[in-house]
C-alpha cells in the first residue's frame, strides 16, 4: 500500500497552527479580561467591605457577649450539674431501678400497640370478608359474621390493655424524669447563656471570607456563577412602573446591592443615631409606646448608644436609612419589598455603577470629590482601591432621565403618589414646600395641573378699582420696588433687576437706556390701570378714635393674618432690622402687612373695606368681621396712622417720550408697516400712547395672571407650564453663561450653579434674572420673571415641587389619599388652607399664628383638633355660614368672622371636621332624652364637684348670652344650656373625663385624673362620699339607689357613670331652638357705592389724575 | 439548602483545581475618607460627648467641710404697694378674708426694703443628689397659695392640698415636666405629683377658676436651693466648697447671678439687690 500522499492545500498548516494558537491565546487572554472585569466590580468591593465591616462588629459583639455571660452564672451552674450527677450516683439503685421499670414497661407499650395495630388491620380485613360473603349469600356468612364480632370484642380488650400500658409507662418516666429533670434544667439554662454568642459564632460563618472558607471558594473569578455569595440584590416592582415611551416595564431596584443595610438597623451613622436616641428616649418618657414594645425600644436605644460610642462611623453606601419606621422598614408604611428605592429617590433603577445610578451631587464640593480620580485609573474604570479612597468615579451623565433627587430635595420624591394632600403625614418639609407654592401664587402665572394647586384664586387683589384706593404716584412707586414700601410683600419686584441695570453684568451705555425703556413701562402701567379702573365715591367714615380703633385691631383677630410692622428685632445680632416673611407664621403672611397702609389708600376705602371686603370685589378673601359703623371708623381712624413717608418722598423720573414711543412701536410694528406704525403712534396723544403701551406691558408681565385687570379676561397664564417641569431633560434648561458658576446674592453671599436641574430651578428662583449674565438680548427678550426675594429656605421648598412634578405615573393602589374617606377629608383640608382657618384655630395639630398677638392664652380662638367628635354637624353648619347664631364664649375678643360660605363650602367643612374626627356625619343620639332619676342623680354630682362655679346653667339667648358679671373675667366658662345644640351627645362625658388629653392646655380641669399604674380614671368622690361635709348629698342620692348604700358608692367610684350621669343632668337643662343661619350668611347693612363715576364721563377729573401721575412729559428726543 | 452549598462547592472546588487560578484580591482595609456628611457628623458628636466629660462630680453626702451660704435681697426704690385682690367673684373666698382683705404677691416688700419670694438656686452643680421622700406641701388657704414660691426636687413628692370649700383647680404650667390641671372640688383633697425632669426657672402655677392665684414652682436637680423669707433672708447650707454662680430668680424682676466661691466650713454672705 502505498502511503498517503498529503492532501495539497493552499495554505500553510504550520503558519495556520501559529494563527489558530496566536487566537486562541488571544481568546483566553480576553476571557482572562473579561473574567477580571468582572471580578473587580465595583458594586462587588462594596458588598465585600460590607462583609468585612460585619465581622469587625460581630467579633466585637462576642467578646462583649462572652464577657458578658456572666462566668459567675455559668460556674454556678456547672456545680449544680456536678451535683446533680453526685446526687445521682448516690441513688444510682433506685435510677437504676426505675430505669430498669421504665425500659420494660417500654417494651410492653412497643408490643401492646404492635399488638393493637396487627389486631386493627385483621378487623377491617375480617369486616370486608364479612360484609362480601353477606351480600353474595355466601354459606360461610354466620360464620364470618361470628369471626367478626369475636375480632371487634378482641381489638377492644387490646385497647384497653394498651391503655394501660400507655399510664403505667408514662408513670414510670415521670419518675426517671425527676431524677433527670435537674439536670436538664441546669444544661438548658447554659444554653440560654451561651445562646448569643452561638448565634454570633453562626452568624459569623455566613460573613466569613477568609482563605479557603466557602465563602471565599464560592467567590472566585468563573466560581462564582455557580452559587455566589456576592451578587446583586434586586427588588422587582410591578405596580411602579417605568414608562419607556412605549411600553411599561416593571422597576428594578438594585440600589441595595451596595446599599447593604439600608434596612437593617444598626449601621446608622452617629449623629443619625445621636437624633433616633434622643427621639426613642423622649417617646419612652413620655409613654408613647405601647407597654409590650418597651423593652425592645430599650435594646434599640442600647445599640444606638454603642453606635455613638464606637470608634469609627458607618459611611456611606453601608448606612441605615435614617427614617426606618416610615422608609424600607419592613414594618413601615412603605417596606422595601412594595416600593423599592427608586420611587421616591429616583435615579436608573437597574444601575449598579455609582455615576450611571443616577447620583446627584448637592454641591460643587461634593461633586468634584465625587469625580476625584487616582491617575493610574483616570479615564479608566475604577479600581476598588479608588473607592477605598471613596473616589466614586462620577461623571455628569447628561442621558439620565431620570437623575435622583439631591441632598435638600429628598421629599420632592413624595409629591407623585401624596399630590391629593395638603399635608402630608410626617412628610413636614414636603407640606410646607407646597403651602409655600400656594402662598406666593406661583400657580397663577404657571399652570399646574395637580388637584393641589387647581381651584386656587388669584393671589393679587383685584385691581379693577384701583383708584378708589390709592394714587397713580403711589402705584408707580410700587410698581418700582415694593419691597422699598413693605419688607415683607409677596408682590415680586418686576423692574430694574439684575439682567437690566446690574454694573457687573451690563454696560453702562444700556444700563441708562434699560432704565429710560423700564420708567416707560411702569408709566404706561400705571396710566392704563388707573384709566380702566372704575371711579365709586365710597362713603366716608364718622368721626373714629385712633386709640380705640388699635384696641380693636389688636383683640378682634385682624392680627391671625395681618402683620402689623416691619421692625423685628434680630435674634442673633440683637439688632433691629427690617422683617422677612419667614420672621412671622405663614399664616400671619396671608393678609398684607399693614405698615403704610395709611399712606396708600384713603379713609373712604378703608372704612368701606374693613366693614365688607367683598363690596370692593367678590372674590376678596378678607372675611367681614361684622364691625359696626362706629367700630369700623375707630379701625380707620387706627389705620389711617400706620404711615410711611418716606416711600412717597423718592423722586417719580418722568416718562421718557422716546422710550414710549419706540416701545409703543416696538409692539405696533408686529401688525403694521413701519410706516403705518409712525402715522398711528401721531395720530395718539401722549396718554393714549402710554396706556397702548400699558395694556401690552401688562401683557409682557402677565400682571393679570395674578390680578383681575380689566380688558384681561380669560387669558392664558404668562408662566412656563410646571405639571411635568421634573421630568425635563436637563438639556432643555438654559444655564445661559451660569452652568457651574459661583454669583453674589443679594445678601452678599456665594451661591453655586452646578448642573443639575434642582440647581437650575433654586437659582432661578432666588435670581430669577440670573441666566441672563453676559449675553447679548433685545430688551423685550430678556428674561421676565419677577423677584420674589425668596430666601434660600424658601427658594428650596418651591424648587423642590417644581422638581416633584413629574409625568411618571404610579398605579392607583399606589396613590395615596384615593379613597372616599380621605377625599372628603382633603378637601376640606384644602379650604382651611384656602381660608386661612390655622391663623386663629388649630386644625389637625397646627396653627393659630394668632398666639403670638394674645397674651393670654385663655382668650385665644379654639382649638379645632377634637371639633368633628364634638360639634353637631347641623349647629357647625349654620355656625360657619352664619358665626352670629351663638356666641360661645360672649366675653372673648377676638370674633369668628363671617366667610360668606355657600352651602356647598359649609358643607365641605363639616364633612371635613366630621370625617378627620372620625365623628359620623349626623349624630343619631342628638334627640336623646335623659330617664328624670339620671338627671337627678346628674346634678347632685353636678354639685358635688363644683362645675357651677364656672358654668352657667340658667337658659339664654344664644345669639347674645350675657357676659357673666364677675369681678374675675378668667374664671369664665360656656353657659351650659348651649350644649344640647351644639355638642355631640356622647362627646360630653368624654371631654369631662379627659379634657386635658383632648386639649393639651385646657383650663377645664381633669376632674378624674387616671391612675398611674392601671391608667383607669379615679373619682374624687369615691372617698368624699362618705365625709361629714357630703352627707346631705349622700342623704339625698340614697333614694335614687333605692336606698342601696353599696350602689351608690361603686357608682361615686366609676368615672365613667358619673360623667354619663353629667351628661345627662347638663343634656336636660339644654335649651333646643336656634336660629337657623340667613341663606346668604351675616351680611351687616353693607356700604354700597352711593354713585359711580364711569372714567369716560369725568375726562377733567381724570386728566388733572394723569398729571399728577406723570409730572409733564419731558421734551426728550421726540419733539 | 445546605445540600446545595455542599454540591456547589464540590463543583467549585474542581473547577478550581483545574484552573489553579490564585487569583484573589483582599479588599483594602484602609479607614475610608472623608464623606461631605462626615464633617458635621463627627463634629456634632465630638461636642455633644465633650460636655460632661468637664464635670467632677463633687460627693452626693454631705461632707464635713460643707459650706453654708446665706444672704440677703433687698429691693432699691419705690417698692410698688401691693394691691387688694379683688375676691367678690367667689363670696367663699372674700369670707375667708373679712377681717383684711389679701394683697397681691408678686411683690412682697419688708419695711426696710427687704424683697421675699425671690428663689435662690446655685447654677449647674454636678452630681447625684438623691431626693428625699418627704413631700413638698402646697396648700390653698383662703383661695392663695402658701407657700407662693417653692421647689421640690427631682422625684420628690409634691404635695397640693385644698384646704377651702370651695372649689380651686390646680393647673400647673411646667416647660420641660408634663403640664396637669387637675380639679379639686373637695375640701381637704390632696394630690401627689411627681414632676420628673429637672426645671430651674420656676414655672407657674394657677388656678384658673380664681385668676388672682398664682403660685411658682422649681424642680432641682440639687438640694441648694432657697428662697428669701419675708425678712429678705436666704440660706442655703452644706453646700460642698467651690466656685459656684449663684442665681435669684424673682417672678417680676427676671433673675440676677453672681459668683462666689466657698471654702471649707466656711459661711458666706451674698446680697442680691432687684430694681423696680
Amino acid at each position: 500500500m502505498k502511503p498517503q500522499e498529503p492532501i495539497p492545500h493552499n495554505y500553510s498548516i504550520s503558519r495556520l497552527n501559529l494563527i489558530f494558537a496566536l487566537s486562541s491565546l488571544a481568546l483566553v487572554a480576553v476571557t482572562g479580561l473579561v473574567v477580571g472585569y468582572d471580578y473587580i466590580r465595583g458594586w462587588k468591593w462594596f458588598q465585600l467591605e460590607f462583609m468585612r465591616m460585619q465581622r469587625e462588629r460581630i467579633v466585637q459583639e462576642m467578646q462583649v457577649a462572652k464577657s458578658e455571660e456572666n462566668t459567675k452564672q455559668l460556674a454556678a451552674l456547672d456545680e449544680q450539674e456536678r451535683k446533680n450527677s453526685l446526687e445521682l450516683a448516690r441513688h444510682r439503685d433506685q435510677y437504676m431501678t426505675a430505669q430498669k421499670a421504665f425500659d420494660a414497661l417500654e417494651g410492653d407499650h412497643y408490643r401492646a400497640d404492635q399488638d393493637y395495630r396487627f389486631a386493627k388491620a385483621n378487623l377491617d380485613a375480617q369486616r370486608y370478608i364479612t360484609e362480601a360473603s353477606v351480600v353474595q349469600h355466601r354459606a360461610d356468612a354466620a360464620q364470618q359474621q361470628a369471626e367478626y364480632e369475636r375480632q371487634s370484642a378482641h381489638l377492644a380488650d387490646l385497647q384497653v390493655r394498651l391503655q394501660e400500658v400507655t399510664r403505667q409507662r408514662d408513670a414510670a418516666k415521670a419518675n426517671i424524669d425527676q431524677w433527670l429533670k435537674k439536670i436538664k434544667d441546669a444544661e438548658d439554662k447554659k444554653k440560654e447563656l451561651t445562646a448569643s454568642v452561638d448565634l454570633l459564632s453562626k452568624q459569623l460563618t455566613t460573613v466569613d471570607m477568609g482563605r479557603f472558607s466557602t465563602n471565599w471558594i464560592l467567590s472566585q473569578p468563573m466560581l462564582d456563577f455557580v452559587n455566589p455569595v456576592i451578587k446583586i440584590d434586586q427588588v422587582v416592582l410591578n405596580d411602579l412602573s417605568i414608562d419607556m415611551n412605549y411600553m411599561n416595564v416593571p422597576r428594578v431596584d438594585r440600589c441595595q446591592t451596595c446599599h447593604r443595610a439600608i434596612d437593617t438597623p444598626g449601621w446608622e451613622s452617629k449623629a443619625e443615631a445621636a437624633r433616633l436616641s434622643q427621639e426613642l428616649q423622649q417617646k419612652l418618657d413620655a409613654y408613647q409606646i405601647p407597654q409590650e414594645k418597651r423593652a425592645e425600644t430599650e435594646e434599640r436605644i442600647a445599640q444606638l448608644k454603642r453606635i455613638q460610642d464606637a470608634p469609627n462611623d458607618t459611611l456611606n453606601p453601608w448606612r441605615t436609612h435614617p427614617k426606618l419606621d416610615l422608609y424600607v422598614g419592613s414594618a413601615s408604611v412603605h417596606p422595601l419589598l412594595e416600593y423599592g428605592c427608586t420611587v421616591c429617590h429616583r435615579g436608573q433603577d437597574r444601575a449598579t455603577e455609582f455615576g450611571r445610578a443616577g447620583h446627584t451631587p448637592a454641591s460643587p464640593r461634593m461633586e468634584h470629590r465625587w469625580a476625584e480620580r487616582t491617575p493610574l485609573t483616570a479615564g479608566f474604570f475604577p479600581l476598588p482601591s479608588d473607592f477605598a479612597q471613596r473616589h466614586w468615579g462620577y461623571e455628569e451623565n447628561e442621558f439620565i432621565e431620570t437623575p435622583m433627587y439631591p441632598r435638600h430635595y429628598y421629599e420632592a420624591g413624595c409629591i407623585k403618589c401624596h399630590s391629593s394632600q395638603i399635608a402630608v403625614d410626617r412628610g413636614d418639609d414636603i407640606t410646607k414646600a407646597t403651602q409655600t407654592v400656594e402662598l406666593y401664587g406661583c400657580y397663577a402665572c404657571h399652570k399646574i395641573n395637580n388637584w393641589r394647586f387647581s381651584d386656587l384664586r388669584k393671589p393679587g387683589p383685584d385691581l379693577g378699582g384701583i383708584a378708589e384706593k390709592t394714587t397713580p404716584e403711589w402705584a408707580f412707586r410700587w410698581i418700582s420696588e415694593p419691597h422699598n414700601f413693605r419688607s415683607t410683600t409677596r408682590m415680586p419686584s418686576f423692574f430694574y433687576q439684575r439682567n437690566m441695570i446690574d454694573p457687573s453684568v451690563v454696560p453702562p451705555q444700556e444700563r441708562t437706556h434699560n432704565i429710560k425703556l423700564q420708567d416707560a413701562e411702569i408709566h404706561a402701567i400705571v396710566s392704563y390701570l388707573f384709566d380702566k379702573s372704575t371711579h365709586r365715591v365710597w362713603q366716608q367714615p364718622g368721626a373714629g378714635d385712633a386709640g380705640r380703633g388699635k384696641q380693636i385691631v389688636n383683640s378682634v383677630g385682624c392680627m391671625g393674618c395681618h402683620i402689623d410692622t416691619e421692625q423685628v428685632k434680630d435674634e442673633k445680632s440683637g439688632q433691629i432690622r427690617l422683617a422677612k416673611r419667614e420672621d412671622f407664621p405663614l399664616e400671619r403672611n396671608y393678609g398684607f402687612n399693614l405698615t403704610g397702609v395709611g399712606t396708600k389708600t384713603n379713609s373712604a376705602w378703608i372704612y368701606n373695606w374693613v366693614k365688607n371686603p367683598k363690596s370692593y370685589y367678590a372674590e376678596a378673601p378678607m372675611p367681614s368681621l361684622r364691625l359696626t359703623d362706629q367700630e369700623a371708623s375707630d379701625v380707620t381712624a387706627f389705620l389711617l396712622t400706620l404711615q410711611k413717608p418716606s416711600f412717597m418722598k423718592t423722586a417719580i423720573r418722568p416718562p421718557d417720550r422716546q422710550a414710549v414711543h419706540d416701545l409703543a412701536k416696538g409692539y405696533l410694528i408686529n401688525t403694521l408697516s413701519d410706516r403705518d406704525a409712525e402715522s398711528k403712534l401721531r395720530s395718539m396723544s401722549d396718554h393714549e400712547q402710554l396706556v397702548y403701551l400699558g395694556q401690552r406691558s401688562i401683557e409682557k408681565y402677565g400682571c393679570y395672571s395674578c390680578h383681575n385687570i380689566k380688558g384681561f379676561e380669560g387669558l392664558k397664564p404668562i408662566g412656563t407650564e410646571l405639571t411635568v417641569e421634573g421630568s425635563k431633560a436637563l438639556h432643555l434648561f438654559d444655564f445661559g453663561f451660569m452652568n457651574e458658576e459661583k454669583w453674589k446674592n443679594e445678601d452678599g453671599v456665594t451661591e453655586h450653579v452646578i448642573h443639575t436641574v434642582p440647581s437650575w430651578v433654586y437659582n432661578k428662583l432666588r435670581n430669577p434674572r440670573i441666566y441672563d449674565d453676559r449675553r447679548t438680548k433685545v430688551y423685550n427678550d430678556k428674561l421676565k420673571m419677577p423677584n420674589f426675594h425668596l430666601t434660600p429656605e424658601e427658594a428650596r421648598r418651591i424648587a423642590m415641587v417644581v422638581v416633584g412634578l413629574t409625568k411618571e405615573k404610579v398605579a392607583e393602589n399606589r396613590m395615596a389619599g384615593l379613597d372616599a374617606h380621605t377625599r372628603l377629608i382633603e378637601e376640606g383640608r384644602k379650604r382651611v388652607s384656602q381660608h386661612n382657618c390655622r391663623a386663629c384655630h388649630v386644625v389637625d395639630g397646627r396653627g393659630r399664628a394668632i398666639a403670638s398677638t394674645i397674651a393670654d392664652a385663655n382668650f385665644l380662638p379654639p382649638d379645632l383638633s377634637p371639633e368633628g367628635a364634638r360639634a353637631q354637624s347641623p349647629f357647625l353648619f349654620n355656625f360657619l355660614k352664619d358665626p352670629t347664631v351663638m356666641k360661645i364664649r360672649p366675653w372673648l375678643g377676638v370674633r369668628m368672622p363671617t366667610f360668606h360660605f355657600d352651602d356647598h363650602e359649609a358643607n365641605t367643612l363639616v364633612t371635613f371636621f366630621a370625617e378627620a374626627g372620625k365623628g359620623a356625619q349626623f349624630d343619631t343620639t342628638r334627640g336623646a332624652n335623659p330617664s328624670p332619676a339620671n338627671v337627678k342623680i346628674g346634678q347632685q354630682v353636678f354639685t358635688m364637684l363644683r362645675c357651677a362655679q364656672c358654668h352657667g346653667t340658667t337658659p339664654v339667648n344664644p345669639e347674645n348670652p350675657p357676659t357673666p358679671n364677675t369681678a374675675d373675667s378668667t374664671s369664665l366658662a360656656p353657659n351650659l344650656t348651649l350644649a344640647r345644640l351644639r355638642l355631640r351627645h356622647d362627646w360630653i362625658s368624654d371631654w369631662i373625663r379627659r379634657p386635658n388629653e383632648m386639649i393639651p392646655g385646657t383650663r377645664m380641669p381633669t376632674n378624674f385624673p387616671r391612675d398611674a399604674a392601671t391608667g383607669g380614671f379615679q373619682s374624687p368622690l369615691a372617698l368624699a362620699i362618705d365625709t361629714p361635709q357630703f352627707a346631705q348629698y349622700k342623704s339625698t342620692l340614697l333614694p335614687l339607689f333605692n336606698g342601696n348604700e353599696k350602689e351608690l358608692k361603686r357608682t361615686m367610684s366609676d368615672a365613667v357613670a358619673l360623667t354619663d350621669y353629667l351628661r345627662d343632668y347638663i343634656w336636660s337643662i339644654g335649651i333646643t331652638q336656634m336660629r337657623s343661619a340667613s341663606p346668604t350668611g351675616d351680611a351687616p347693612a353693607m356700604a354700597m357705592p352711593q354713585q359711580s363715576l364711569p372714567p369716560a364721563t369725568a375726562p377733567a377729573a381724570k386728566s388733572t389724575r394723569n398729571q399728577r401721575a406723570i409730572p409733564a412729559v419731558s421734551g426728550g428726543a421726540g419733539r | 439548602m445546605t445540600m446545595k452549598k455542599f454540591v456547589s462547592v464540590l463543583f467549585a472546588t474542581t473547577l478550581l483545581l483545574s484552573i489553579a487560578c490564585g487569583k484573589g484580591k483582599e479588599a483594602s482595609k484602609e479607614d475610608e475618607g472623608e464623606d461631605d456628611e462626615q464633617t458635621t457628623t463627627t463634629a456634632a458628636a465630638s461636642t455633644a460627648s465633650g460636655a460632661p466629660a468637664a464635670a467632677a462630680a463633687p460627693a452626693a453626702a454631705v461632707s464635713a467641710d460643707a459650706a453654708t451660704l446665706t444672704g440677703l435681697v433687698k429691693f432699691e426704690g419705690a417698692a410698688p404697694k401691693m394691691t387688694n385682690i379683688q375676691m367678690s367673684a367667689d363670696p367663699y373666698c372674700q369670707s375667708q378674708h373679712s377681717s383684711a382683705p389679701a394683697t397681691e404677691e408678686d411683690v412682697v416688700t419688708g419695711p426696710a426694703g427687704e424683697l421675699a419670694n425671690v428663689f435662690v438656686y446655685i447654677k449647674d452643680i454636678k452630681g447625684n443628689f438623691p431626693a428625699p421622700s418627704t413631700p413638698v406641701v402646697i396648700d390653698q388657704k383662703g383661695c392663695q397659695y402658701h407657700p407662693h414660691v417653692n421647689a421640690v426636687m427631682v422625684g420628690q413628692p409634691l404635695q397640693i392640698k385644698n384646704d377651702d370649700a370651695t372649689l380651686h383647680n390646680v393647673h400647673a404650667m411646667p416647660v420641660a415636666n408634663s403640664q396637669f390641671n387637675e380639679g379639686q372640688p373637695v375640701q381637704g383633697m390632696v394630690s401627689t405629683k411627681h414632676l420628673d425632669k429637672p426645671e430651674v426657672t420656676p414655672f407657674k402655677i394657677k388656678c384658673d377658676v380664681h385668676g388672682w392665684m398664682k403660685s411658682y414652682m422649681a424642680v432641682m436637680p440639687h438640694p441648694f436651693y432657697s428662697v428669701s423669707q419675708t425678712n429678705g433672708t436666704f440660706t442655703i447650707s452644706n453646700l460642698p466648697p467651690g466656685q459656684y454662680t449663684v442665681v435669684a430668680w424673682h417672678e417680676k424682676y427676671g433673675q440676677q447671678e453672681q459668683q462666689v466661691t466657698v471654702g471649707a466650713k466656711e459661711s458666706k454672705a451674698l446680697n442680691f439687690t432687684f430694681k423696680g
